[in-house]
């Protein structure tokens, strides 16, 4: 619980780094992103708005750490102000529209990314140095190519040529959005592209961490000894050797679920899929710095969320993290 | 490098990273997959420095050939402009490269620099440098990098090498940390530090060198992401798109739908050289990774050749193994004169083979092991004396094999069977159900997460599928009184107990079904003299009551003279004396052994000058012809370099029956061993 508590500490003062920066960073680099803004919009900005953006990315008339308490107030209420990109949608508004898409495409296939990428390095190692071990080179380039690249190859097969799946999107645009059996379906139906490319794309990295693990365990003491008592190749693979090896895979996920959501994102523009990396990159293309900041704010509590359960996991599976 | 490999697995094993730049270099190139990544990275490095000077065309010259397939002329085709593909691949592998390596080193520099002062200095600067590091690694890089490239367009490659490196300096510093703050606290480096070396050249001297590899890990790992990740911000559009690499490529291919016009030969390329070169690096990094930990290079036990325990199989002596039904009969107390052999090991020879080298570390050894019997078997590290118990229950791993031998048990109901010709679900039924083990580190036997009860449990859930679950519920908790341990302790974790406790768990797993022999490899070596002696008076106490046989192997030979019945002195991966353990003590007959017992006080008998044995033990690829202990004997003779010994016969009488492998006890030498004796 302890363990627990400080992780939990750790997360929140992560947090507190990652808003700390975003609010740094427009301030920190050249040129006024404020005044831009303020500039292409010629003056059609209303009051309020030219109030929310100065509080974001600096106002010349208060001092630093009133514009950093203004700015916290700003993150507390969840006021971005206006999206210059989907001008005059609320930041709020757009990214409450994209992010249930990222959150649920980016979650399964993270999970099922790690599931069957784990699994088949548990194979790999169990099977070091048969055909099964082959895999790893094949997964290896794949891991090696680049998202968008393999979503553009996979769009031209299997939307374009064999037509089997839509081109872009995320629903069938004669459904309504909702919890009904004709959009969920459309929606999983526009998913599985997007998913597959993630998935495919994201296991080499899972595979090769869990066979290497794998093949460390394998020459344990504890390994050797479950063989010795004649126990089931299954209970012996499973109980004794890939549930400690899984250990550092849980542990390093904050590394992988990075790669994973970075690809994810380019791969969604690639799918004009309606989640947060086809929004963050419309706002970096209009340089809607409202936008892109609220998104990497967003991002950044998703990826730290995901690690806070990945620590919790750990605990579970680790009996020797739970004490201090 | 198999003697090693095996001895890494045969022993604990650490990773060797006190090795030199150089050896990594030859580790390396032995690998074809590592060769191959080095190749092709270098191919890919040279094209990038050459590449603007060998293009055939500038690459963002028009020409009127639009969308031309690949020809003699245009080599990858061209673009929608009719610009030349093959000279944008190769203007654009200067910029991609350059990224990619441009990144990897101010992100490993920033890396060392973090890493290795945090690990080095410790307290409060390394918490601080730490919690940094860790904060960096869960922050999204690539949002992150999005949102200050979209701050910084048009900023060239250089602005995007920055970026880069501050979002991605953590994990190798992360890594980096850890390793200096453990070889910090080796051996050579305190030595370094006791004499008052300068802190910079300490770790410019001892600690980088000892690092090469971590580093260049953690650089290929950052060139790989680098790329990609240059790639993907080219890609869309957030870098300056102008300048031509490979990212920018397939921005305009796909700007200008280059797939959809069926122009792939814009598309491909570059996104192919990318997964190329990546791969490329990640082969090298496998060939570094099992460079660092060398257990990589063994086989996983789930393959076939590791299935068949690498006994080389003959069905000569199929006789089936049955479980035991009813309880076993009552143990009759051993007696020297019994005939009652439970194990019969016959010219047992185990060989690490490394492609057609074969070394043997077992060498045509017999014994037997009488029903009740303790046997000791006693020698130096590399002696062959975990080989061989590993052996007997076919636990040996490859490259370690089993050319010769047969290895007998007879159950109490007189059946025999060879435990070399048994096939796999035969041998699972065999193992702890008549042998078990207690291994010598229980801190390292035990699984770490589970609980200790939960060991027990499963072995008699594998081969007494028939009990309930309160029937096991009891079995625990009685065999945990057998050795003492209160029962509420079956909850607990092996990290949970304390080194004896942990020690008297693993015996009362290897207890559990109530086997015939146990084998006990070095089962106090990792304990402090207390709780070894309380160990190994609860073994002899559970002996003489459950009436087990034991093969108890240590190099700590006074405790081996106090507890065995029989002792096996072995030397090179031979046996060179056996003799029952009072004969042995009183009257070593191997110069070998003589020497063993100089080297050590008793802990009664009278007092003796100690001596040690010159030398060190052989190299088992290199033994030296005729007997090899020759070289460290002090009673050589001319026979020695030429005559191997066999295991010779001797009845003194005034002592039982013994062996020993010595040219002294050879027919027709029995006068010389007088002489020796006399010495």
């Amino acid at each position: 619980m302890r363990t627990l508590l400080r992780k939990f500490g750790f997360y929140v003062l992560t947090a507190w780094v990652a808003i700390s920066l975003n609010f740094l960073i427009p301030r920190i680099m050249p040129g006024d992103p404020a005044d831009n803004l303020i500039n292409q919009f010629h003056g059609k900005l209303s009051p309020s708005a030219v109030k929310a953006l100065r509080v974001l990315f600096g106002q010349s008339d208060t001092s630093l750490w009133q514009q950093y308490l203004n700015y916290w107030h700003s993150v507390f209420t969840g006021d971005f102000g206006i999206s210059y990109a989907y001008y005059p949608s609320s930041v709020g508004t757009v990214i409450g529209q994209s992010m249930y898409w990222t959150l649920i495409l980016i979650t399964s296939c993270t999970v099922i990314g790690f599931v069957v990428g784990t699994g088949l390095g548990m194979l790999a190692g169990w099977k070091r140095g048969s055909w099964v071990d082959s895999l790893v080179p094949v997964t290896t380039f794949l891991s090696s190519i680049p998202y968008f690249w393999f979503a553009i190859i996979i769009v031209l097969v299997f939307a374009i040529t064999l037509n089997w799946f839509p081109l872009s999107g995320g629903y069938s645009v004669d459904q309504t959005i909702g919890f009904n059996s004709g959009f969920i379906a459309s929606a999983l139906y526009y998913a599985v592209l997007p998913a597959v490319t993630i998935v495919i794309t994201s296991l080499g990295g899972w595979l090769i961490g869990m066979r290497n693990m794998m093949v460390t365990t394998l020459s344990e003491d504890y390994v050797r000894l479950a063989e010795a008592k004649g126990l089931s190749r299954r209970r012996i693979m499973y109980s004794y050797a890939a549930r400690n090896a899984m250990l550092p895979s849980l542990s390093g996920f904050a590394m992988s679920l990075g790669f994973v959501i970075g690809g994810s994102i380019v791969t969604e523009v690639v799918f004009n899929y309606p989640g947060l990396g086809t929004v963050l990159f419309k706002a970096a293309q209009a340089a809607d710095y409202p936008l892109m900041s609220a998104i990497f704010l967003l991002i950044t509590i998703l990826v730290l969320v995901a690690n806070l359960l990945a620590d919790i996991a750990y605990a579970f599976l680790d009996p020797r993290t739970r004490e201090s | 490098m198999a003697i090693r490999s095996a001895a890494l697995a045969e022993a604990e094993t650490t990773a060797d990273l006190v090795d030199g730049p150089s050896r990594l270099w030859r580790r390396l190139l032995h690998s074809p997959l590592t060769c191959a990544g080095l190749i092709v990275t270098l191919v890919f490095l040279v094209l990038a420095v050459i590449g603007p000077w060998i293009a055939p065309y500038d690459p963002s010259t028009v020409s009127n050939s639009a969308t031309a397939a690949p020809s003699f002329a245009h080599w990858l085709g061209t673009t929608q402009n009719g610009q030349d593909v093959f000279s944008q691949m190769l203007y654009g592998a200067r910029a991609s490269m350059l990224v990619g390596f441009g990144s990897a080193v101010v992100t490993t520099v920033l890396s060392v620099l973090v890493g290795v002062t945090a690990g080095y200095l410790g307290g409060t600067g390394d918490e601080l440098l730490s919690l940094l590091a860790n904060v960096f690694l869960v922050l999204p890089s690539l949002p992150l990098t999005i949102i200050l490239a979209a701050y910084l367009p048009h900023s060239g490659s250089l602005g995007v090498i920055l970026v880069i490196s501050v979002t991605g300096w953590a994990w190798g510093a992360r890594v980096l940390r850890a390793q200096t703050l453990s070889l910090r606290k080796r051996d050579f480096v305190e030595a370094a530090r006791a004499t008052g070396e300068k802190t910079s050249r300490i770790i410019r001297k001892d600690i980088l060198p000892n690092q090469v590899a971590v580093i260049a890990a953690s650089f290929l790992g950052t060139v790989t992401a680098a790329i990609l990740t240059q790639a993907s911000l080219a890609f869309l559009g957030l870098t300056d798109v102008t300048q031509w690499s490979w990212g920018t490529i397939l921005y305009w291919a796909q700007v200008s739908s280059a797939l959809l016009t069926g122009a792939w030969w814009w598309f491909i390329p570059a996104g192919l050289a990318i997964a190329l070169v990546g791969t490329a690096l990640s082969l090298v990094n496998f060939g570094i990774d099992e460079f660092i930990n060398p257990r990589l290079r063994q086989a996983g036990i789930g393959t076939k050749k590791a299935q068949r325990a690498q006994v080389r199989r003959r069905w000569t002596r199929r006789v089936k193994y049955r479980r035991p039904t009813g309880a076993r009969p009552a143990t009759v107390p051993f007696t020297v004169d019994s005939t009652d052999v439970v194990l019969d090991v016959r010219n047992l020879r185990v060989e690490y083979v490394n492609g057609t080298a074969r070394t043997p570390a077992v060498n045509d050894v017999s014994f037997t092991l009488r029903r009740g019997e303790v046997l000791g078997i006693a020698g130096e590290s590399g002696s062959g004396k975990s080989t061989l118990a590993y052996a007997i229950t076919r636990l040996h791993k490859p490259p370690a094999e089993i050319s010769q031998g047969e290895i007998v048990y007879t159950g109490p109901d007189g059946s025999a069977v060879d435990v070399l010709s048994m096939p796999d679900e035969q041998l699972r039924g065999f193992r702890w159900e008549e042998l078990s083990i207690v291994f010598q580190s229980a801190m390292h036997a035990l699984n770490p997460i589970m609980r200790v009860g939960e060991q027990i449990e499963d072995v008699i859930r594998a081969h007494r599928p028939g009990l309930s679950v309160q029937q096991r519920a009891a079995r625990i908790v009685e065999l945990l009184g057998i050795v003492g341990i209160p029962a509420d302790r079956a909850g607990s974790y092996p990290h949970e107990l304390s080194g004896g406790m942990r020690q008297r768990a693993m015996i009362a797993i290897g207890l559990a079904l109530d086997p015939e022999i146990i084998v006990m490899d070095e089962p106090t070596t990792a304990l402090d003299v207390v709780i070894q002696r309380q160990i190994v008076e609860k073994i002899m106490e559970l002996k003489d009551k459950l009436g087990f046989s034991v093969i108890f192997i240590t190099h700590d030979l006074s405790l081996l003279i106090e507890l065995s019945d029989t002792i096996a002195v072995m030397y090179g991966g031979k046996i060179v004396e056996m003799a029952a353990a009072d004969d042995f003590y009183q009257r070593p007959r191997h110069p070998y052994s003589r020497g063993l017992l100089a080297s050590f006080p008793t802990l009664g008998g009278p007092k003796r000058e100690l001596t040690g044995i010159v030398g060190s033990p052989p190299d088992l690829r290199r033994l030296p012809t005729g007997c090899s202990f020759r070289p460290r004997c002090p009673v050589a003779f001319d026979d020695c370099s030429t005559v191997e010994p066999a295991l010779y016969q001797l009845h003194a009488p005034d002592s039982g029956p013994s062996e020993a492998a010595c040219l002294l006890y050879a027919e027709g030498a029995q006068q010389e061993l007088a002489m020796g004796e006399v010495k």
